[in-house]
């Protein structure tokens, strides 16, 4: 404590005026008869939203953690049956199946053993939740949680960057279970990530997911290994959301087919034969999160090149053959574009507040501000008064 | 009424947007929406004015100036920002800065 002796006011701000808000709209949200839930999911929307624009440093820690195990938990009822099917589906898997980076096979499982203890250290410490650094802990050697994301639905993504520089995300299970290490005997069992692909929405942006599940992984002398880590691949999921379900289902059914059990090991072996083949029919390895030059966007580039040139066409056609076409470009070079290229920025700083004076004395200005917030270089900042000078 | 000045701040993007998404799923109207804005601009004035208490000093080169309806907008360029305990610099910054006597009174907008 003795550290921090100028702590940054905007998160306690900023907290404060959402309870306020919250508080106060409370009955305005009961007089138009709307539930209770709506206010909350109000209120959790507004912090995810805080929280994803990193303009505030140490939001919400432990708080946040707490409130996303409790609407996991929520979730969890919600989704328990897609969860539940595919758990039975995914767990039987024998033969470790990781594709992408060959890890060693017994290494990850020590790792995983010796680290389960650290588990609720590194939960405080990051400020992630228990299910995210479990799985976090999990991963095999050489694959680093790059960063974490949080859906609109409250849900816990991780982008994990391997070690050959392919790019997953990792969803986060619904339940928040497996935090406390079923020991099973002589064996340490890594929480279940399941593969629920639902389509995720809007803010989050994928291309391809991968979704990774460790399995039961059993220590022990001699012992089969029940399965390390699958590692499915889902290609295209946000273009063509339609065909990743297909596929998910493909593969589902190829699971399903294989093994209902949870612990028959040699379906597990025809599971393992029958998963690459539908995934090898997938692109490997999609690499991008976001971004230009993926499959979907090369459609749509044809289309527009196509239709750039229809129009170019008849322009021809239309100005004859007096070179009409090159009037356009020329009539372009007018415009004066200054404005455009000051607008076009990604993070303005801006600051809002209130001016008190504004001084000039022939090109020096001097400025007196107050109550104001500052959006700097991404961050926020906010103060009382701020005093300024500046030469025009 | 409060100044409205501050919904386009990190937090009040954020109200704005989640807001935007329950209309947009129908669990609230549009009306209750503007209403929660409204005190949300309440709520903004008041822990400015009364729970905020330190000082900025910047410094910079002015680019534009424009002062319309009450409002004065800068646009200010190389400028540092001094905190006691930090210091930023930006290349460019927009202030926007709504007339602060008599804030009570003023009509926002």
């Amino acid at each position: 404590m003795a550290s921090s002796a100028n702590s940054n006011p905007v998160p306690k701000l900023y907290k404060s005026v959402i309870e306020d808000v919250i508080n106060e709209v409370r009955e305005l949200f009961l007089d138009e008869g709307v539930d209770e839930q709506v206010l909350l999911e109000l209120k959790t929307l507004w912090e995810n939203k805080l929280l994803q624009s990193k303009a505030v440093e140490g939001f919400h820690t432990e708080e946040q953690a707490a409130l996303q195990a409790a609407q996991q938990q929520q979730q969890q009822q919600q989704q328990v049956q897609q969860v539940q099917q595919v758990q039975q589906v995914t767990q039987p898997a024998q033969a470790q199946q990781v594709i992408l980076p060959p890890p060693q096979q017994q290494a990850p499982q020590q790792q995983v053993i010796v680290q389960d203890s650290k588990i609720l250290q590194h939960m405080s410490a990051t400020g992630m939740s228990a299910a995210a650094t479990a799985a976090a802990l999990a991963l095999p050697t050489g694959v680093t949680p790059y960063q974490q994301l949080i859906t609109s639905q409250g849900q816990i993504l991780q982008v994990v960057r391997a070690a050959n520089g392919a790019q997953f995300i990792i969803q986060q299970p619904q339940q928040q279970i497996l935090l406390q290490q079923q020991m099973q005997p002589g064996g340490v069992q890594a929480p279940v990530i399941q593969q629920v692909l639902t389509p995720l929405q809007g803010g989050l942006p994928q291309q391809t997911g991968v979704i990774i599940q460790p399995q039961q992984i059993v220590l022990g002398s001699g012992n089969k290994v029940q399965g390390n880590t699958q590692v499915m691949q889902a290609a295209a999921m946000a273009p063509q959301p339609g065909q990743a379900a297909a596929q998910v289902q493909q593969v589902q059914q190829a699971q399903g087919a294989a093994a209902p059990q949870v612990t028959t090991q040699p379906q597990a072996q025809q599971q393992a034969q029958a998963q690459p083949q539908p995934q090898a029919q997938q692109p490997p390895m999609m690499l991008q999160v976001d971004g230009a030059g993926d499959t979907s966007s090369e459609e749509d580039e044809d289309e527009e090149e196509e239709y750039d040139e229809d129009d170019e066409e008849e322009k021809d056609k239309d100005g004859g053959e007096d070179g009409q076409v090159e009037e356009e470009p020329l009539n372009s070079g007018d415009d004066v574009s200054d404005e455009e290229d000051q607008e076009l920025f990604d993070t303005e700083n801006v600051v809002v507040c209130q001016y008190d004076k504004i001084h000039r004395s022939k090109n020096k200005w001097k400025f007196h501000l107050k109550d104001g917030i500052m959006n700097l270089n991404g961050r926020d900042y906010v103060f009382s008064k701020a005093i300024g000078d500046a030469e025009w | 009424m409060a100044y409205q000045l501050y919904r386009n701040t990190t937090l009040g993007n954020s109200l704005q947007e989640s807001l935007d998404e329950l209309i947009q799923t129908q669990q609230i109207t549009p009306q209750l929406a503007l209403q929660v804005l409204l005190q949300f601009d309440k709520a903004i004035n008041t822990a400015l004015a009364n729970r905020v208490r330190n000082r900025v000093n910047f410094r910079g080169s002015l680019n534009t100036y424009r002062f319309c309806d009450n409002v004065w907008t800068f646009v200010l360029n190389d400028v540092e920002f001094r905190e006691v305990t930090d210091l930023v610099k930006v290349d460019k910054v927009k202030i926007v800065a709504c007339d602060g006597k008599n804030s009570g009174s003023n009509a926002a907008e």
